[in-house]
């Protein structure tokens, strides 16, 4: 069939497009992996030769391992969070019919617009004045507000899709609430429950303007990132960092979208 | 009976929890606004003299436009970009629509930092394209071109690089719910594709590339850690301006929370004026 919304050459010059605009999105993130395994100290061409050693010397550094272990820990307790509060939040707007229900979802997705660094100083006046001193606790409360937005908006999709009249089944037969929750809807929207973990997870590990205003005094990895930056000395390992934190999260993205649509697909529920 | 009792036990958490970490902080900042309370000991009260001296000056006025104006080139560029590729994507017919989408997004999704660590190896003096350039003899090592990096460009260049990916998926969801008879009936009644897409498809993806343009100018407009990296003194934006105030060895809280709030009711205008416009799936790739 001949298309209506393009035609032969006008598709063929659109895959020309989008082909550069790949290519354009890839190539830095190739550049460093290029000069990852480049026996320099400094990025330059040309190229010295090959070398593992900014690796070796990632993997030595303490402080760094260190950074990455804050920045996990944060992330776990934040996606935790922000699941916990997500599932809640979207049992109410999926499911119950009550009044102000616009407001309260335009509340709940407000977080979303609010720039960075606002909202990072005004949690840091908040904590200043309540006398809370900062440290990662601080930053998990920061970043289960920002990531509950993602977790509401994967979440309230997935539970419109499922036959209310399960649950009413499941009270019929004399279930709890709880009961009916855990083991009728719980399942049903897992995968949904797992999508937004893993969106809450990536974008506390990647986050670093809140952070940055609310982290005491053992950094997380975007501001070990931060601060490395400016010392040219560390740029090598830097980059053998980036590629290995890159490739982990490339990785994990195409994975879980993978196994959700694998999922989801096996039970028959969605295409 | 059960399901009232229950809304607000669902409920009642998450918007306790948002009250009293996002909503109760900004209210936070007026009050520092007004200087009733203060980062300092001492008499302090309510007054409307950092309000005055922020809207009577140049500089932080000044600033805010150019912050103004870099974010608007980048949107409206990257928007402009990102239209023809969501149109191939969602309108061509090919089969692998949703792989090629991934892989447009995926990026988007990998470390921010580090995107933006790429282009600083990449401009620098003796970064990838000098040097390449001094190595192939194209340009002599004494004369690096050294605009790249640390300049309004970079900023712009990095800002657009990160943004580009995102800004491709409202319109992407726009364009494939569109209904294709339309375009069927309009090729039917003699129209060509230019006029059909002039007529039917553009007007019909407005609200997609209204909440895209939207989803890309609230981020940048108050941007600080891609002008901190790669913008030197003429990148500077308003972020970093408000970031300064509060972070440097001469904290002025009270100068700091009028611009950070100048800047909330600035992004909380542009949502109402786009929220008809914003869906919820054009943020999550579902």
């Amino acid at each position: 069939m001949n298309d209506v919304a393009l035609s032969k050459n006008g598709a063929r010059v659109l895959r020309g497009f989008y082909a550069l605009v790949v290519i354009f999105l890839y190539a830095p993130i190739l550049v460093l992996l290029v000069f990852s395994f480049n026996n320099a100290a400094i990025p330059a061409f040309p190229l010295s030769g090959f070398t593992l050693h900014w690796y070796g010397e990632f993997i030595r550094n303490t402080d760094l391992r260190a950074a990455l272990g804050t920045s996990a820990e944060i992330a776990v307790l934040t996606s935790v969070g922000a699941v916990v509060l997500g599932v809640l939040s979207s049992l109410a707007l999926a499911r119950r019919v009550f009044r102000g229900k616009g407001a309260a979802s335009a509340l709940l997705l407000s977080p979303l617009v609010i720039p960075y660094v606002v909202f990072g100083i005004s949690l840091l006046l908040l904590f200043h004045q309540l006398g809370v001193g900062r440290g990662t606790i601080t930053v998990v409360v920061g970043h289960i507000v920002i990531t509950l937005p993602y977790a509401i908006l994967v979440l309230v999709p997935r539970i419109e899709q499922i036959d209310a009249s399960l649950e009413e089944a499941a009270f019929d037969l004399g279930a709890s609430r709880l009961r009916a929750f855990r083991s009728i809807t719980l399942p049903l929207i897992l995968p949904a429950v797992l999508s937004a973990f893993l969106i809450a997870f990536t974008t506390s590990f990647d986050e670093y303007a809140v952070a940055s205003f609310l982290i005491g005094t053992s950094p997380t990895f975007p501001i070990y990132l931060y601060s490395a930056l400016r010392f040219p000395s560390q740029l090598p390992q830097v980059i053998a960092v980036a590629v290995v934190v890159l490739v982990v999260s490339l990785t994990v993205v195409v994975a879980a979208e993978a196994g959700r649509r694998i999922a989801e697909r096996r039970r028959g529920l969605v295409r | 009976m059960r399901q009232r009792l229950l809304t607000p036990s669902l409920l009642g958490l998450p918007l306790a929890w948002l009250g009293v970490f996002f909503f109760a902080p900004i209210v936070i900042v007026a009050i520092y606004s007004f200087n009733v309370w203060s980062l300092f000991p001492g008499p302090h009260g309510f007054t409307f003299a950092g309000w005055r001296s922020v809207l009577h000056s140049h500089v932080y006025l000044h600033l805010f436009w150019k912050s103004v104006q870099m974010s608007l080139i980048v949107s409206v560029i990257i928007v402009v970009l990102a239209y023809p590729l969501a149109y191939y994507l969602a309108l061509s017919g090919t089969k692998r629509k949703y792989i090629l989408l991934l892989l447009l997004i995926a990026p988007f999704l990998t470390s921010y930092l580090l995107r933006v660590l790429a282009w600083k190896v990449i401009l620098g003096d003796s970064g990838v394209i000098n040097t390449f350039l001094f190595w192939t003899g194209l340009r002599s090592p004494d004369h690096p071109i050294s605009q790249l990096l640390y300049s309004r460009f970079a900023v712009m260049l990095v800002l657009g690089y990160i943004w580009l990916p995102f800004v491709a998926l409202p319109i992407f969801v726009t364009l494939e719910t569109l209904d294709r008879r339309l375009l069927e009936a309009a090729s039917d009644l003699g129209a060509s594709r230019l006029r059909a897409f002039l007529r039917v498809t553009l007007p019909l993806s407005l609200p997609g590339v209204a909440a895209a343009f939207f989803f890309v100018f609230v981020p940048t407009l108050g941007e600080f850690v891609t002008p901190s990296l790669v913008g030197g003194a003429s990148g500077y934006m308003y972020g970093n301006q408000i970031v300064d105030l509060f972070n440097t060895g001469f904290p002025d809280w009270e100068t700091g929370s009028v611009l950070a709030l100048f800047l909330i009711v600035v992004v909380g205008v542009l949502t109402v004026v786009f929220s008809r416009f914003l869906q919820p799936q054009q943020v999550t790739a579902e």
